[in-house]
């Protein structure tokens, strides 16, 4: 795939200034715009902030509560005077999607500083019956095409994996790999929603719901709300944290549905990685940490090929020979990521990028990567075809 | 640009197939059949588009046996197999593989589409867009 978009691509003056999230896990007591607050104060709090100081708001929309306009409810909700505001939909990409949305604005000088938030209680405001079956009817699957034959969510993800398997030989234990490393992870992150180490085998007999994946090959279902917060590089200097630069960024779009997709073990991340580093001037080599976006086991080993840490077809072969922990060459998604640290839908992929952040900064306290410079942020969307990649530096 | 209306509707869709049986939606400008149904083929762009009887056969290209149905409609079918298919004429479409043990599906096995016109089941036509086609191992 040639890059025609060519020397116009410039990274975006704009940095990241705070992070924030909410308590995650179970939180029956707090509704979505409550979770939300609870972040974005946690956020404004690490800038230096006040909701004052907020010129621009982005959000999601969220899927168990009757939010008609998210921007608006959010705006009203902690009293934000938005000059810029929007409801952002890029699927699971949108975390990553939101900073580089919110950084077009500051650069672009519509406003000066907005702030990110989103999450729901994706856990508790509904049953897990509930919580699947709105899942497998919201679209995901062509609804008059696939949804009648009766696909969970995880089986149009499960017809990538058997077919990542058929093609390079990917084993279970492979992705059982991945799961392990993420709850590892999550056993060193305070705000984690699993922290309880499982061993290869736990998720090797854990229950097949969708084969070739089973229950710990999947997300989890959590609530919770992440923010963050982007502002000029002059407003920056003096907040009360370092700031952190965007190096480069890239979308890539393969598919929408899985079904009629030709080659489902290649993805729209080729391209976004792509761009990403072309912008950034960087190259695979170069990335200390890879948040990458792990809605199932699959997705990593996917991303790990496309993005270009590895060639096509091996990365069940990497995961299982140099390791994806902490102490590895190359360590992923190190807050413990959707499968064990939270996932609250649509805001899922923003835990990503305040860890990359974190590690950034020298404040992910047991999970930190010894000099993390530099750290990609992978958002991943819809079923494995939408994808936004950021590469973020030391301010 | 003036769009034209005239691209085949999900209604017609179901309608072919209900009475000619397995149809493909084809692209009568550039011949290119595709799936599943768009206001305009993802080859060329033309709109007049028509659903053609093609083979029905093809090759299992991806599966998952599924066995926590997602709702209470589909749980007297657990474990059943969704699969995709990649037809003979070219298009990959979504189905459920039906008469075929879960230990027995593999990829790259020959499969055709389910008959309603000829098998026992299901004994009634598909309902016009609730069912769309089912697919079984080939007869050799």
């Amino acid at each position: 795939m040639s890059l025609q978009t060519g020397s116009r691509r410039q990274p975006l003056d704009a940095v990241i200034v705070g992070i924030g999230e909410s308590t995650v896990g179970r939180v029956p007591h707090l509704d979505a715009l409550g979770l939300q607050r609870m972040a974005a104060v946690n956020a404004c709090a690490d800038a230096g902030l006040t909701f004052a100081d907020i010129d621009g708001l982005l959000t999601t929309p969220i899927r168990v509560e009757n939010w008609a306009m998210p921007c608006g409810v959010v705006s009203e909700g902690l009293g934000i005077q938005a000059r810029y505001l929007a409801t952002l939909d890029v699927a699971g990409a949108s975390g990553v999607a939101m900073a580089h949305h919110a950084a077009m604005a500051v650069a672009s000088g519509q406003c000066e500083t907005v702030l990110c938030v989103a999450g729901q209680n994706m856990l508790s405001f509904q049953s897990c019956g509930d919580a699947v079956q709105k899942m497998a009817d919201a679209g995901w699957a062509h609804p008059d095409f696939e949804a009648p034959h009766g696909p969970l969510v995880p089986t149009l993800y499960a017809l990538a994996a058997q077919r990542h398997m058929h093609e390079y030989g990917t084993t279970p234990e492979q992705l059982a790999q991945v799961a392990v490393t993420m709850r590892e992870n999550a056993s060193l992150n305070p705000f984690a929603h699993k922290k309880d180490l499982i061993s290869l085998a736990d998720v090797m007999q854990s229950r097949m719901i969708t084969s070739p994946l089973r229950m710990l090959d999947c997300a989890l279902v959590s609530d919770g709300a992440v923010a963050f917060i982007v502002t000029t590089p002059e407003r920056a200097r003096d907040l009360r944290q370092a700031p952190v630069k965007l190096l480069g960024h890239g979308y890539g779009h393969s598919h929408t549905y899985i079904g009629d997709y030709k080659n489902v073990t290649t993805t729209g991340a080729v391209r976004s990685g792509q761009e990403a580093f072309a912008m950034a001037g960087l190259t695979p080599k170069d990335i200390d940490v890879a948040q990458l976006y792990d809605c199932f086991t699959i997705t990593v080993l996917i991303e790990l090929e496309d993005l270009g840490f590895c060639a096509k077809g091996e990365g069940g072969h990497f995961v299982q020979s140099q390791g994806i922990g902490l102490k590895s060459p190359l360590p992923v998604t190190t807050h413990g990521g959707l499968l064990s640290a939270g996932h609250p839908g649509l805001a899922g992929g923003m835990f990503h990028l305040t860890e990359g952040v974190r590690q950034l900064r020298g404040q992910a306290q047991a999970r930190q990567v010894p000099k993390a410079e530099v750290v990609l942020v992978h958002g991943n969307g819809g079923i494995i075809g939408l994808h936004s990649t950021l590469i973020l530096g030391k301010g | 640009m003036t769009a034209t209306m005239n691209s085949l509707n999900s209604h017609q869709y179901w309608e072919s197939l209900r009475t000619k049986g397995f149809c493909l939606p084809q692209c009568q400008a550039c011949k290119e059949f595709h799936f599943y149904l768009r206001p305009a083929c993802p080859a060329c762009g033309g709109t007049e588009i028509e659903p053609v009887v093609v083979s029905g056969r093809g090759q299992l290209y991806s599966f998952s046996v599924v066995y926590r149905a997602p709702s209470a409609a589909f749980e007297k079918d657990v474990p059943y197999v969704v699969a995709i298919v990649a037809t003979d004429e070219g298009p990959h479409l979504m189905t459920r593989l039906v008469g075929v043990k879960p230990d027995d599906v593999a990829i790259g096995m020959r499969v055709s589409v389910k008959d309603w016109r000829t098998s026992s089941l299901p004994a009634e036509p598909p309902s016009i867009g609730q069912a769309p086609p089912l697919f079984e191992r080939a007869v050799p």
